[in-house]
């Protein structure tokens, strides 16, 4: 941004006039000629921008046309580094930017829906989508900032009351593999997060990474040392855990003999606390989800899930043990609780009365000193 | 990027780093002077924040985690790496040796910096506005404590607890919708910042606030700079947020009471005055940009960072003596939240309940151990001893922290009085707005602007007539607000006493 800045300032009475006369498009037009007007520029390239302040401006298919074409060429020159290759890396760059401009709006001007469909279904039509996260690696910081945000406003693009982005992933599914993967690579895991993230709000490609082999890898992913990876790994996780209801109460059933006994064990059991802090308060938003009532029954029957949860209750953490509280009270509330389970809520019935009597908030919260009482009746009429 | 991919990362775990003092404290967080050893003993700064004490939520972390990690501009902070250190999260960023311009203030320049080294560190913080808004981020707290400086003179803006990104809103509070714009979403809804520096849109938010409020910030921070302390930082916080929302701050607000000697009064440049009036225009609309104040008349002919290096910096004790120094001059809810460390900089851990010790799972006989993971079953032998039924007596150590808690206990207290009556005032002069602008739109029959002009003097004499009947109506909320204070002292003296009386005879003091 400063770069444009401070090429502007020669012309910046220029500038000034055309803001004056002219809204948000023609000030993105101006900053790209502005962004041109560096002294070593090519003839070509000059000339077209000036295309731009012609009668007939580009359209949203032509930038995507554009973007494609150089995606080609970045790809396949990959390991040329010639000033040619560092001209067309500008030139996509102001291109990507341009997209971003086009569907998000730009300063006081909104989009307009008429250019982001069309956009949207240039950008679909051909493998601009694929080209783009295969050469994001390759992509200067910024550039790789508009392309994730580009194709995540993509994803909620509608064409003719379609989604299309929806039916291109699932023609490219291998595409999931290679976002889910990129939580592997420094360089890059936060764009394919963030792009991966926006892909799974389309309920076919949340299942399609839910039943992959993928999902053992998030076990791994969450724990990564590196902050930024693990918590951006842990909201995707999060997401396709609690997003599409139906899709996930299904997948919990299928996978339950294997997915619980990893989360208790290597999230619940984990030395680490965000981790453990993260994977309660997940656990609590699954288990208490209606759709997964079934699960649900079932993780409240085992005696080791209770095992592991009354651990958690007795954290010196007050975030856990309230979460820990929240799952704690279904193992209760349970109706038909397991004779075990009985026996063990019986025989440590006076030191989770202690306990629950001394558990307090910082903040007052009606629903959850109901459910303590609830609780502590329950456990006192054992 | 580039240049740190010649250098190994940064290492991502804390035996690489080695704690030197600390240089500043928040409520929730402690930063460093520390240096990282593979790395030729580099010196860094690193923020511990607790994420127990923490108020943000675990997402909004994450957030601040990425916005640093993603912005890449020589004028905004950028961490080194992140990672999780018991509860705590490490984040390693450059030790910026001059410290903030907060401290340089409070150590050197009380009554604040010479005019030429404002424009210097305005400029360059305006650079970085002019990015991060760019980038569609809204900082959401400038001031000078969040103005870092380097002994080159290089100037930085730090800490995005608070900023927020307007792609990433849209994401959680607008899921419904599927066309999206910069314009619609650079609107945020939450109340965040610090109260002096906050933009009256934020506090009253029910439009909404933009990227504005990060140059109404700006403003009064530039008066910050030049008195030395934020306008109206002379009142209590509750009466300085309800003089934001009823009138117009100006350039001398900052001024009054700080300088009892009207001969000393300081003399402004009209760029400097007339620059600080445009960012602070009530009407978020009306305040330029970040691009706009850089082509401002007050920042033509700035000078170069010699300048700062030469003047400012070089009368500076070090910023951890400052540290040193000002650390007790800080409020005493602050530093309540400082616990003491050990050398580790460890924090000891938080007890705030008696905890049970471990749970009687082998009762069946079936199990004769049972079956706990390793880390648990170390707390469980630590408490083994402990005897259910004889709790009832303290440990010392235990005795001596409720203790500490119930110091800490009044202000925490009125802070719950105080706050949701404050809420609960703003909601109502909000409701008086939203009734008044009903009112208003009746009145002037046809929308357009076109009509506004034609009738405009009669609009005008009727907007004279509403504002003046707000006015009244907040002189009234403002009485109110005041005797709620007041009530609240009294709760306040109420508990003392309460508190001292239950001393001598145990813990109860209910």
């Amino acid at each position: 941004m400063k770069t444009i800045k401070d090429e502007q300032t020669p012309e910046s009475e220029e500038l000034k006039r055309r803001r004056r006369s002219g809204g948000g498009w023609r000030l993105i037009k101006t900053l790209f000629k502005s962004c041109s007007g560096s002294k070593t520029k090519p003839l070509e390239r000059s000339d077209s921008m000036k295309g731009l302040f012609k009668s007939k401006p580009r359209t949203p298919a032509d930038v995507v046309r554009q973007t494609r074409e150089l995606l080609v060429f970045i790809d396949l020159n990959s390991n040329v580094s010639s000033t040619k290759r560092d001209e067309k890396m500008a030139e996509l760059s102001k291109n990507i930017r341009e997209m971003k401009s086009i569907l998000y709006g730009n300063g006081d001007a909104e989009p307009v829906a008429e250019a982001c469909c069309q956009l949207t279904q240039e950008f679909f039509k051909d493998k601009t989508f694929r080209l783009l996260i295969v050469c994001l690696p390759k992509l200067s910081l910024e550039t790789r900032k508009d392309a994730t945000q580009v194709v995540a406003n993509l994803q909620r693009q509608q064409v003719q009351s379609r989604l299309i982005a929806s039916d291109y992933l699932e023609a490219n599914k291998d595409l999931l593999d290679i976002l889910v993967l990129g939580y592997e690579d420094m360089d890059i895991a936060l764009f394919y997060g963030s792009m991966l993230r926006e892909c799974i709000r389309h309920q076919s490609i949340a299942r399609y990474v839910l039943e992959s082999d993928h999902m053992k890898k998030f076990f791994d992913y969450i724990q990564l040392p590196n902050f930024d990876i693990a918590s951006d790994a842990s909201a995707t996780f999060k997401e396709l855990m609690t997003r599409h209801k139906a899709t996930v109460a299904d997948f919990l059933t299928k996978n339950y003999d294997w997915f619980f006994p990893e989360f208790n064990q290597r999230l619940l059991s984990s030395t680490n606390y965000i981790t453990r802090r993260q994977a309660i308060k997940l656990l609590g938003d699954i288990l208490l989800d209606r759709s997964n009532s079934v699960v649900m029954m079932r993780y409240v029957s085992s005696k080791d899930n209770l095992m592991i949860l009354m651990n958690l209750l007795r954290e010196s953490s007050k975030n856990i043990q309230m979460e820990a509280f929240h799952v704690f009270k279904l193992f209760v509330a349970n109706r038909n609780k397991p004779p075990e389970i009985i026996t063990i809520l019986v025989t440590n019935k006076s030191k989770i009365l202690r306990l629950l009597d001394g558990f307090k908030l910082d903040k007052e919260d009606p629903q959850f000193e109901a459910d303590k009482e609830q609780v502590i009746t329950e456990i006192s009429s054992l | 990027m580039a240049d740190e991919e010649k250098k190994p990362p940064f290492p991502l775990d804390p035996k690489s780093y080695k704690l030197l003092n600390e240089i500043g404290t928040g409520v929730s967080a402690v930063v460093y002077k520390a240096t990282c050893l593979p790395r030729n003993s580099m010196t860094v700064a690193i923020k511990s924040i607790d994420l127990e004490r923490s108020r943000a939520n675990l997402d909004e972390i994450r957030q601040e985690a990425k916005a640093m990690a993603l912005l890449s501009h020589p004028n905004i902070l950028r961490a080194h790496c992140s990672f999780i250190v018991d509860r705590h999260l490490w984040v390693v960023m450059p030790f910026m040796a001059a410290g903030s311009l907060h401290s340089i203030l409070s150590s050197s320049f009380p009554d604040g910096l010479p005019e030429q080294s404002i424009a210097i560190a305005l400029k360059e913080i305006l650079h970085a506005l002019l990015y991060l808004h760019g980038q569609g981020h809204i900082h959401r707290d400038i001031k000078s404590g969040n103005i870092l400086v380097d002994s080159d003179g290089s100037v930085k803006l730090a800490d995005f607890g608070v900023s927020a990104s307007i792609y990433e809103m849209q994401q959680s509070s607008s899921s419904g919708l599927l066309r999206m714009s910069a314009a619609q979403a650079s609107f945020c809804n939450e109340m965040a910042g610090t109260p002096y520096w906050m933009a009256p849109e934020v506090i009253h938010s029910h439009t909404g606030y933009g990227v504005k409020a990060d140059i109404w910030s700006f403003g009064i921070t530039a008066l910050e700079l030049a008195h030395g302390h934020p306008p109206l930082s002379h009142l209590p916080l509750s009466k300085s947020l309800m003089m934001r929302i009823t009138n117009r701050l100006r350039f001398e607000d900052a001024h009054v009471k700080c300088n009892k000697d009207p001969n000393k009064k300081k003399k402004f440049s009209k760029a400097f005055k007339d620059m600080v009036a445009l960012c602070l225009a009530q009407d978020p609309a009306k305040r330029p940009s970040a691009d706009k104040l850089l082509k401002h008349p007050f920042f033509k002919n700035c000078k170069s960072s010699e300048y700062l290096i030469k003047n400012v910096l070089q009368v500076l004790p070090k910023a951890e003596e400052r540290f040193k120094e000002t650390r007790t001059d800080e409020n005493q809810s602050e530093i309540n939240n400082i616990v003491e460390r050990d050398n580790a900089g460890n924090l000891p851990p938080l007890v705030k309940n008696r905890r049970v010790s471990g749970w009687n799972f082998n009762v069946d006989g079936l199990e004769l151990v049972p079956v706990f993971p390793e880390n648990i079953n170390l707390d469980v032998e630590k408490e083994e001893d402990e005897d259910i039924n004889t709790e009832n007596s303290k440990h010392p150590s235990e005795e001596e922290k409720e203790k500490e808690e119930k110091v800490m206990h009044p202000s925490s207290v009125l802070k719950q009085m105080l706050v949701p009556s404050l809420v609960a005032l703003f909601a109502s002069l909000d409701l008086q707005r939203g009734m008044v602008f009903n009112v208003l739109e009746g009145c002037e029959h046809v929308g357009g602007e076109s009509t506004e002009e034609k009738t405009g003097e009669e609009t005008e004499r009727q907007l004279e007539e509403y504002v003046r009947n707000l006015e009244r109506i907040v002189e009234e909320l403002n009485l109110n607000l005041q005797e709620e204070m007041k009530r609240n002292a009294y709760l306040e003296e109420l508990l003392e006493k309460l508190k001292r009386n239950s001393e001598p005879q145990g813990n109860n003091s209910n």
